[in-house]
């Protein structure tokens, strides 16, 4: 049954996929001008001038000259065959820009989540548990600072500080020596050495959003029959509430992880920026503002194969965690 | 690679201090003499031209080693690097810029009438892989790339004159002859223009391999890889364009210059491009030493310019002021450049102005129009903004009520032209307008138009890139409100900023004015040339870029202009050129079609303190790609 259901989903991704795309494709081309426009701004802004005839090239070169729809058409059979096209803005293959970029956005997001999860899981159970303890309101405190905090200011302040107090070198996932070097356990380690910064910063609001979630749904479940029932049996206090409450209680962070990876590529923009990460946000930013089509299409394309995929994943473990769902 | 680079240079610089004494004699960076003592390269004489270039250093000879760090902007930061390495064309700019000398060329003759140019090349000079660097390549770009249809539909215009593309005669090996349909005499100041290089970009013995006329199989090629459609993005991809991050993304592509990429290059994934000495580069010092003294260039990337500044102040780069040249950061680099070893930059600003607002001559209300042709209306407009209030409240006081045109320490600086007009005087400003025939107003006090509406101008700038033009633009609406004038500003978005521009759908237009210290190059606030950004008379500069079939006919002293910079561009002889300039500047200056804010202030950077040879000064500009003519490659870290 659940295998069924999977594949349905599944199955159901192409067609959404495809809606996607002309979505994406359309929201792209939404703002006024195209890529040369932007390019040729850029030129006159260094006192450079564009000759007609060649912007006229430039524009036959990248098919901006043809109808939209040939334009979606170009760019969605080149798809098929997984061919992204060409970048405008860095004149490169788009697969050859992205895959890397994509591959570290995954490992951050992982690291984070990881992050999340580490902090405020046994930070909720507790202040729900201990509820108007001193415990649960440094908590309280803590989380709602971590969440009232924008993640772009947090990553000024650590690397001003770093900067100026330590002469930290931060920003970036690797030391200099590495940035360039093939992978091998120093060079692992020397990212480990740079994630906890970034972790921090995007996992904060995260963190303290989760704990709240956390607190008040154990709330919840902790005055339920079952539990009286459960403890009227003699269950230890410990793995009564791990055994039963929490395990209810556990459902917004199985239902977030869907959302994880797209926001790691979407709401991480302005911090990964700040911090000058090698991961997808700013150069899909980027790709947005020169309105480099294909390579910004590429992104959006792959965030919501993200999304869906991130969802499905979600939606897997919540089966598997909670009886109550079902999936007719 | 870095624990290498790091023994390697502690090898070679222990190797460079015991062999001293015979270095003057050896003339190469030690690492490469290791090279040619194993056999790896050849030696030093036949890696040099016959007659290299003798260039001098700043203030000594170097000393070989070490690496300069740099950072780039995290997307498309590529004319970064060709900042740093100099476009190698044929001719490049004096480090003053105040005009060019031979570059790769060894010297050139000019025919009589200016329409052919015979460079002399150097012989025996390589490229970057050691393949001879001949006629033959210059011939390639010419024959089959410039008068290629496939590859250029419509060669570009530094390359067509009289509606001809430049054409080519080889003489011999190192003698070529440039030949156009009509005289070109600003075509060797052209050439050391950054986007001039295209002669001398591509190796033939390297690129030909992507061009069908040298290669058959050259479609196989472009199936095989992905997103190419066709041989000329095969060639661009892999040989690179004169102005795309392409063009540092492939190692295997020889070279002119100092430096040569290494590894990935620079793409949208990069987190550093390396760059390392090329070991067949055709300059020397006095003594004979091959340039360039510093082994590695290591320039980092970062998105946000903040980070730079950071990086900066904390000492981690040697060299730059791209992306912090903002006057602003002057006080944050002052505090911390002695922890942080560095000293500050003064670039003086090729700009003229900060802010020049353009009136739009070419409006489509007659009434408005009307209104911006009278020059005592322009006049009383200027006279009606009060330029030190701005320059102290926007500008942190730095700078000086100006109009347009060249800086005062320019040759071709006119007086009249920048400084006019730049008094404070409501009074006079009422009285030009009321003589004008607009002294109706309404209750509010605003002046009406002869059908009774009131006069206002909308005003357009882009606020995100300039949120200083927003700050003036409110300063100068309360200014004009004394004068009866009603101004509205917006700030629009980039693009829109553009397609309104080009739509001539404005009443002005701000932007920054150009031509302080290359009015030559730049001249677009005085001449209608520009189809992006002469924006005072957008239909006028479409009227002469389609020699009159299109927009609208100029005034007649634009007219005049026009036909003198058509005179300048074919003057061969360098004072009757600048004589031209002065006509077309004394033209603008009575004209006064535009009026500007403040003498733009100069720019910050930061250079480390123990960087030898390096200026302390320079001019900043696009045109003259700074810090490239002031010759990096001579610059060296003193042995300690």
């Amino acid at each position: 049954m659940i295998w069924r259901y999977i594949l349905k989903r599944i199955l159901w991704m192409v067609p959404f996929l495809f809606g996607v795309s002309i979505v994406a494709f359309l929201l792209i081309q939404a703002p006024p001008g195209d890529y040369l426009t932007t390019y040729i701004a850029k030129l006159g802004e260094s006192n450079e001038v564009m000759d007609q005839a060649s912007i006229q090239n430039l524009r036959e070169r990248f098919g901006l000259d043809q109808p939209l729809y040939v334009q979606y058409f170009k760019w969605v059979s080149r798809l098929m065959v997984g061919d992204f096209g060409m970048s405008f803005e860095w004149r490169q293959p788009v697969s050859d820009l992205v895959w890397g970029r994509m591959g570290l956005t995954l490992c951050l997001s992982m690291a984070t989540l990881l992050f999340t999860w580490a902090v405020a899981f046994p930070i909720g159970v507790y202040s729900a548990v201990r509820k108007y303890s001193f415990g649960d309101y440094l908590a309280t405190t803590i989380g709602f600072i971590g969440l009232a905090t924008p993640n772009f200011l947090l990553a000024l302040i650590l690397m001003y500080i770093g900067v100026v107090h330590f002469g930290a070198d931060v920003g970036g996932l690797f030391s200099n020596e590495y940035k360039n070097a093939p992978w091998s356990m120093a060079k692992v380690w020397d990212l480990a050495k740079h994630l906890w910064l970034p972790v921090v910063v995007l996992g904060t609001s995260a963190t303290a959003s989760l704990i709240r979630i956390m607190r008040a749904n154990l709330l919840d479940e902790l005055n339920k029959p079952y539990v009286d029932t459960a403890r009227a049996k003699g269950l230890s206090e410990f793995w009564l509430i791990m055994k039963y409450p929490v395990r209810v209680a556990l459902n917004p962070f199985v239902s977030t992880i869907g959302w994880v990876l797209p926001n790691l590529v979407s709401g991480a923009v302005v911090t990964a920026i700040v911090l000058s990460l090698p991961t997808a946000g700013p150069l899909m930013l980027q790709a947005l503002l020169a309105q480099d089509m294909y390579l910004a299409g590429a992104f959006v394309l792959m965030l919501s194969s993200l999304t869906v995929i991130g969802m499905l994943l979600s939606d897997i473990l919540l089966v598997l965690l909670d009886p109550r769902v079902k999936y007719d | 690679m870095t624990r290498n680079w790091r023994f390697s240079s502690v090898a070679a610089l222990a190797v460079g201090v015991f062999m001293h004494p015979f270095m003057a004699e050896a003339g190469e960076a030690p690492a490469l003499a290791e090279a040619v003592a194993a056999g790896n390269l050849p030696p030093l004489e036949e890696r040099l031209p016959a007659q290299p270039e003798v260039v001098t250093g700043l203030e000594s000879i170097g000393s070989y080693g070490g690496k300069l760090r740099r950072m780039l902007g995290g997307s498309n930061d590529h004319n970064s690097i060709l900042r740093i390495i100099s476009p190698q064309g044929l001719t490049r700019w004096k480090a003053d810029f105040s005009g060019v000398v031979p570059n790769v060329a060894e010297s050139w003759e000019t025919n009589e009438d200016g329409s052919e140019f015979t460079f002399k090349l150097r012989e025996g000079m390589k490229w970057s892989d050691g393949e001879p660097f001949t006629a033959d390549d210059i011939l390639f770009f010419v024959n089959d790339l410039l008068n290629n249809e496939e590859f250029y539909p419509n060669a570009p215009a530094r390359f067509v004159v009289a509606g001809e593309p430049m054409q080519a005669e080889k003489v011999d090996d190192h003698t070529i002859t440039l030949k156009f349909a009509a005289p070109y005499g600003t075509f060797l100041t052209e050439l050391a223009t950054p986007l001039a290089q295209e002669p001398v970009l591509w190796a033939k013995h390297y690129c030909q391999q992507f061009h069908p006329a040298y290669n058959d199989n050259v479609q196989a090629m472009v199936d095989e890889t992905e997103a190419v459609e066709d041989w000329p993005a095969l060639y661009r991809l892999k040989c690179g364009e004169v102005e795309a991050p392409n063009r540092w993304s492939n190692p295997e592509r020889p070279t002119l210059d100092p430096w040569v990429v290494t590894g990935e290059g620079y793409s949208a994934g990069s987190t550093q491009v390396v760059m390392e000495r090329n070991p067949y580069f055709w300059q020397v010092d006095e003594e004979g030493n091959q340039l360039p003294y510093i082994d590695t260039l290591e320039m980092g990337v970062a998105q946000d310019n903040e980070a730079l500044v950071l990086e900066a102040i904390a000492g981690n780069i040697d060299f730059q002021r791209r992306k912090i040249s903002n006057p602003a950061n002057k006080p944050v680099f002052a505090e911390n450049a002695e922890k942080g070893g560095f000293e500050i930059l003064d670039m003086i600003n090729s700009n003229s102005n900060s802010m020049a607002i353009h009136f739009n001559h070419t409006h489509k209300n007659p009434q408005m129009r009307e209104l911006i042709r009278n020059k005592d209306v322009r006049v009383a407009l200027s006279l009606g903004i009060d330029r030190e209030e701005i320059i102290d409240i926007v500008y942190q006081g730095q700078g000086e009520p100006y109009q347009i045109g060249p800086r005062p320490s320019h040759v071709l600086y006119n007086e009249q032209l920048g400084r006019q007009h730049t008094e404070y005087d409501p009074d006079r400003a009422n009285e030009l307008l009321d003589a004008a025939g607009y002294a109706e107003k309404d209750d509010e006090g605003y002046r009406l138009f002869p059908d009774g509406s009131r006069i206002v101008f909308n005003a357009q700038y882009t606020g995100v890139e300039q949120p200083d033009w927003g700050d003036s633009l409110e300063i100068i609406k309360e200014q004009w409100e004394e004068i009866g004038i009603e101004l509205n500003s917006s700030s629009v978005e980039r693009s829109i900023y553009y397609s309104r521009g080009e739509a001539n759908e404005h009443d002005f237009m701000v932007w920054g004015a150009p031509g302080g210290l290359d009015p030559t190059l730049s001249p677009r606030d005085v001449l209608a040339v520009h189809p992006q950004a002469s924006w005072f008379g957008i239909p006028w500069t479409r009227w002469y870029l389609s020699g009159g079939s299109e927009g609208e006919e100029p005034t007649e002293s634009m007219k005049k202009r026009l036909a003198l910079y058509d005179s300048f561009k074919q003057e061969a002889d360098q004072e009757k050129a600048l004589d031209i300039f002065r006509q077309i500047h004394q033209e603008a200056a009575d004209e006064m079609e535009i009026i500007g804010i403040s003498l733009a202030p100069n720019l910050v950077g930061v250079v480390n303190k123990d960087l030898k040879n390096a200026p302390r000064s320079l001019p900043s500009s696009w045109m003259y790609p700074d810090p490239g003519p002031t010759l990096p490659q001579t610059w060296y870290w003193p042995e300690s």
